[in-house]
């Protein structure tokens, strides 16, 4: 037995500071693991997960036949989309030489999500900070939606509850919930913080960030009007607004989840842009979870646009509104889905009849209908890997904490590209 | 495998050799005299009528890194009307004012460049910074860590540090991110404007750390100096961009006290407030304190008239001069207690006061800075233009008919208030190999770099010599890397992987027990997640070499 650190793959904070009991291939987290590790290395961190075997058509067979199988799929697909994506660096530049070489549409699973903050920022852009800002020098935090505590569960521990020491006006630190709902997320505040509670009916949080950034523009508008907030309460947090000297706006976009939230997104910024002309706002958007900043990084690096895209035709081509995966998928677009997944557990979208090729984690759940299943490594536990962190800046080494056959998402990749001759 | 390139015309500054016709040796990846006794030659080239000279060295050019990559995100626009198609071994991407990182790889090579250098690696991006140019093909990579606006260099500054500690700081974070020298921009002000503070000149101290840029500059520039890195501080001065900025300049000079610096994107810090609108070119009291100060190198950073994006480490400033913009979306980070960055796309044209006078203004610089040894050409890609401008560059500062035709079709006032009109320098071949070779890789220390002679490695371009510089320089005939072929004519024929260069310089690892204590309290990841072995940089960087250049302690 052997206590290990290890760096969590398991959200977009990416804590470098749990130690794991290695045991054999049993792997058990004795500190700093959170709800979300703890249940990935419950299932993961098995001796049984080590020997997943590969399947086709639900039968087991080794690796080589299965190679061979999911090999015939590529070569007889002639528009085949390449998703899943929640997988380290390494992976993502297989991914892309794969799709390059098979003219394939590639999307991340969680593209549609990930594109809420992309498209702000491609309208009209942004100012952000990093995790280590935000920690150090925030006097206010305004917290937008409720999941972001159950999607990223350390950021209190680690972000919100530590003094905030260069630059500290040693004041406790402000902080804003913008709920729609009552939340666990309130519970979980520390107690050495002054919080406001922002409450609102539900359905009204793009109204609710409307009118920050209109009362922070001094714009001549009836806060009153909207439903379900306290009275007093906006003009309150606007008032926290304007006196902070560094503050700092937290959502994560998954909870943003109603048609064309981007706008909300945009309208975050521009209330952070007007605060800036006489004081210090940040945006920090909370994301990386599965591997989506990291996709979408190495894709925007290799091609110079971002993802969705297609390979097709010798060309990549950056168009959210065709290439996003649900659309192709919807409308019929690909003969071929090829599943790459080494981090989360989104099981493979079911489409018809179309056939599916699953590169996924060891203890995946696959429907029967998967044609060819392969078990890869995952980042960080398996073997080593690089991912982004949610803030987009740092990219931190997983080691491997265990020792394991399983192959790495990438040596799979490149092994199918090999058989295609 | 022994190659023999005949009847070129050799431009070899390193060894003053300047238009001599004689066969050059290749075998493998190095330049030898000749054959072994009784070695046959297995391959010639017929070179005749050519010109050669060592593969060029882009010493300021931002091709990796956080900022880059949200460049590219931010433009879509731009990137998707120019889109590279893939051939038999390139893979699909685009161009666009921040390209791609295979476009960048294959266009830098088929322009003869061979070794390209990323002037602002933000330490705690070092991975993605590594990993991005590991993507970028061909040519040789190496990039210059960024200090002097993290929280842990100023509290030293501000708490009187022996300066064996910064040294050994300095050291560590070389050792730790595999950079081949230091950067500082804006010095203190990217910390300062996390404060608020929106300006921030040479003697002004920062609010909170209540230390100066010059301060700064001069503490970074000796660590350096003594440290033995080949490459002086590569110092981006206070103020970039605003009219005036000259005496920042100056300043920065002086704060040096003598120490090698050299002063990135000149031109963007060449600015007089003369005139009806008050910004003029003060590029001739610069090029007389530059050609006054043997320690003091540049790059000039040339602005190209087009569309581009600014990408900077220089938060303050690019927050300040973010309403200049075009299109009016740009991007603003304070990163993790260690830098920033800005990114704000612009459009540079030639019928606009301000812009036409930044054009005028670095092409002054470029002539009026006498020692091509110390001057090298850089549009600060891709701020001031992108990399693919060089060979236009070229030819505005080898043909003056042509510069003063292009002067006369600018903004009339900006032509006016400009000197440009009277300088009559034309740059020679020899000099232009110079600046684009032999100069940046002595002042990077690469040995084996930027010269032709026995034992220098094969990074060889041949060029036909044309009456336009521009076609000449833009598509050589041959481009061989580490003795490979690898573009002919511009199209690219092979895709290799370049090496990374690096600095190791001796310290005292007594300094890990304070930075990992610092880790601990301020960082968001630990002092061990944060060092990159030598191991893991070489495959992020995919690169078959690590290459660590010697220091001399001093």
């Amino acid at each position: 037995m052997a206590a290990r650190t290890a760096t969590c793959a398991f959200c977009g904070l990416l804590c470098d500071d749990l130690e794991v009991d290695v045991v054999g291939a049993t792997l058990r987290p004795l500190r700093g693991a959170c709800e979300r590790a703890t249940a990935a290395y419950a299932t993961l961190g098995t001796d049984a997960a080590t020997r997943a075997r590969p399947r086709v058509a639900g039968r087991p067979v080794d690796f080589d036949e299965a190679l061979d199988a999911a090999a015939a799929l590529l070569r007889a697909g002639r528009r085949p989309v390449i998703s899943g994506l929640d997988v380290d660096v390494a992976g993502m530049r297989s991914v892309l030489a794969l799709a390059r070489r098979l003219g394939a549409v590639v999307d991340h699973v969680h593209g549609p999500v990930k594109y809420r903050n992309l498209h702000a920022l491609q309208e009209g852009g942004a100012i952000t900070t990093t995790l280590a800002e935000a920690r150090n020098r925030a006097d206010l935090m305004i917290l937008i939606g409720t999941g972001w505590h159950r999607r990223f569960p350390r950021f209190v521990e680690r972000i919100i509850a530590p003094e905030p020491f260069l630059g500290g006006t040693g004041a406790p630190r402000r902080i804003v919930t913008v709920d729609a709902i009552e939340g666990e997320a309130r519970r979980a505040l520390p107690a050495n913080v002054e919080h406001l509670p922002l409450d609102a009916a539900p359905g009204q949080l793009p109204a609710v960030v409307a009118m920050l950034g209109a009362l922070a523009d001094r714009q001549p508008v009836d806060a009153g009007r909207i439903t379900g907030v306290a009275p007093g309460t906006l003009e309150r947090c606007v008032d926290w607004m304007r006196a902070a000297r560094y503050g700092v706006v937290v959502w994560s976009a998954a909870d943003l989840d109603w048609p064309h939230a981007e706008l909300t997104v945009q309208a975050l910024a521009r209330c952070i842009r007007s605060l800036n002309r006489d004081t210090r706002f940040v945006g920090l958007p909370l994301a990386g979870t599965d591997g989506d900043l990291t996709a979408n990084a190495v894709q925007t690096w290799q091609a110079g646009v971002p993802l969705p895209a297609s390979y097709a035709n010798g060309r990549v081509d950056f168009d959210p509104s065709r290439h996003a995966l649900p659309r192709v998928l919807a409308r019929g677009e690909a003969d071929l889905l090829i599943w790459v997944s080494s981090l989360g557990h989104a099981p493979p979208p079911l489409s018809g009849s179309l056939p599916r090729v699953v590169l996924g984690r060891a203890d995946l759940v696959v429907d029967h209908g998967v044609d060819v299943f392969i078990p890869v490594a995952t980042p960080g536990i398996d073997a080593a890997g690089h991912l982004l962190r949610t803030d987009k800046v740092v990219t931190l080494y997983l080691p491997r904490v265990r020792v394991s056959t399983l192959p790495s998402a990438a040596s799979v990749v490149d092994a199918l590209a090999g058989r295609l001759g | 495998m022994l190659t023999r390139l005949t009847g070129a015309r050799i431009i070899d500054p390193a060894h003053g050799v300047d238009d001599v016709v004689r066969d050059l040796y290749i075998r493998d990846d190095r330049i030898v005299a000749g054959p072994k006794p009784g070695e046959s030659v297995d391959r010639v080239w017929d070179a005749n009528g050519t010109i050669a000279m060592a593969g060029a060295i882009d010493l300021h050019t931002h091709i990796g890194g956080g900022k880059v990559n949200i460049a590219r995100a931010l433009l879509p626009e731009f990137n998707r009307r120019e889109a590279l198609p893939a051939t038999d071994i390139c893979g699909a991407c685009t161009g666009g004012p921040a390209p791609s990182t295979l476009a960048t790889g294959y266009r830098y090579a088929a322009m003869g460049y061979t070794a390209c250098f990323e002037p602002a690696m933000l330490p705690v991006n070092a991975r993605q910074a590594h990993l991005e140019m590991g993507d970028t093909p061909i040519v040789d990579k190496g990039a210059y860590a960024l200090l002097g606006n993290d929280d842990f260099f100023l509290d030293q500054l501000a708490t009187g540090a022996d300066p064996r500690a910064v040294r050994d700081y300095v050291a560590w974070i070389l050792h730790a991110t595999h950079a081949i020298g230091v950067k500082v921009v804006n010095a203190g002000g990217i910390s300062a404007f996390k404060f608020n503070q929106r300006k921030l000149d040479v003697d002004e101290p920062h609010t909170h750390y209540r230390v100066t840029p010059r301060q700064i500059v001069r503490e970074l520039a000796l660590a350096v100096h003594e440290l033995g890195i080949p490459h002086p501080l590569h110092v981006h001065a206070s103020n970039l961009g605003v009219p005036g900025n000259v005496d920042s300049t100056l300043a920065t000079i002086a704060a040096a006290e003598g120490l090698p610096i050299h002063l990135t994107h000149l031109q963007f810090h060449s600015y007089g407030t003369e005139g009806d609108r008050k910004f003029s070119s003060a590029a001739g009291r610069i090029a007389e304190a530059v050609n006054a100060a043997p320690n003091v190198t540049v790059d000039v950073g040339q602005i190209m008239f087009g569309q581009t994006v600014t990408a900077s480490g220089d938060s303050m400033l690019q927050y300040r001069n973010a309403r200049h913009g075009r299109p009016a979306k740009w991007v603003i980070m304070d990163i993790e207690c260690d830098a920033g960055c800005g990114v704000v796309p612009f459009r540079y044209r030639d019928r606009d006061f301000v812009n036409a006078l930044q054009w005028a203004i670095g092409l002054e610089l470029f002539l009026m800075i006498r020692d091509p040894w110390r001057v090298f050409l850089t549009t600060d890609h891709p701020n001031g233009g992108p990399f693919t401008s060089y060979p236009h560059l070229i030819k505005l500062l080898m043909d003056r008919t042509f510069r003063n035709d292009v002067l006369a079709s600018i903004n009339p006032e900006a032509a006016k208030m400009s000197a440009l009109g009277a300088l009559d320098r034309e740059y020679s071949l020899y000099e232009i190999a110079i600046m684009t070779r032999a100069a940046p890789a002595r002042i990077l220390g690469l040995g084996d770099h930027g010269h032709l002679g026995v034992g220098a490695c094969a990074d060889v371009v041949i060029y036909e010599p044309d009456a336009d510089p521009e076609t000449m320089f833009a598509r050589p005939r041959w481009v061989f890397k580490d003795g490979q072929l690898v573009a002919e004519r511009g199209a690219i024929v092979a895709v290799t992987r370049g090496s990374i260069h690096t600095v190791k310089p001796p310290f005292d690892r007594g300094i890990e027990r304070q930075l990992e204590a610092w880790f601990a309290r301020y960082q968001t990841q630990s002092m061990a997640s944060f060092r990159i072995s030598d191991e893991e940089v070489c495959a992020c960087g995919q690169a078959p070499r690590l290459v660590v250049h010697d220091c001399r302690e001093r």
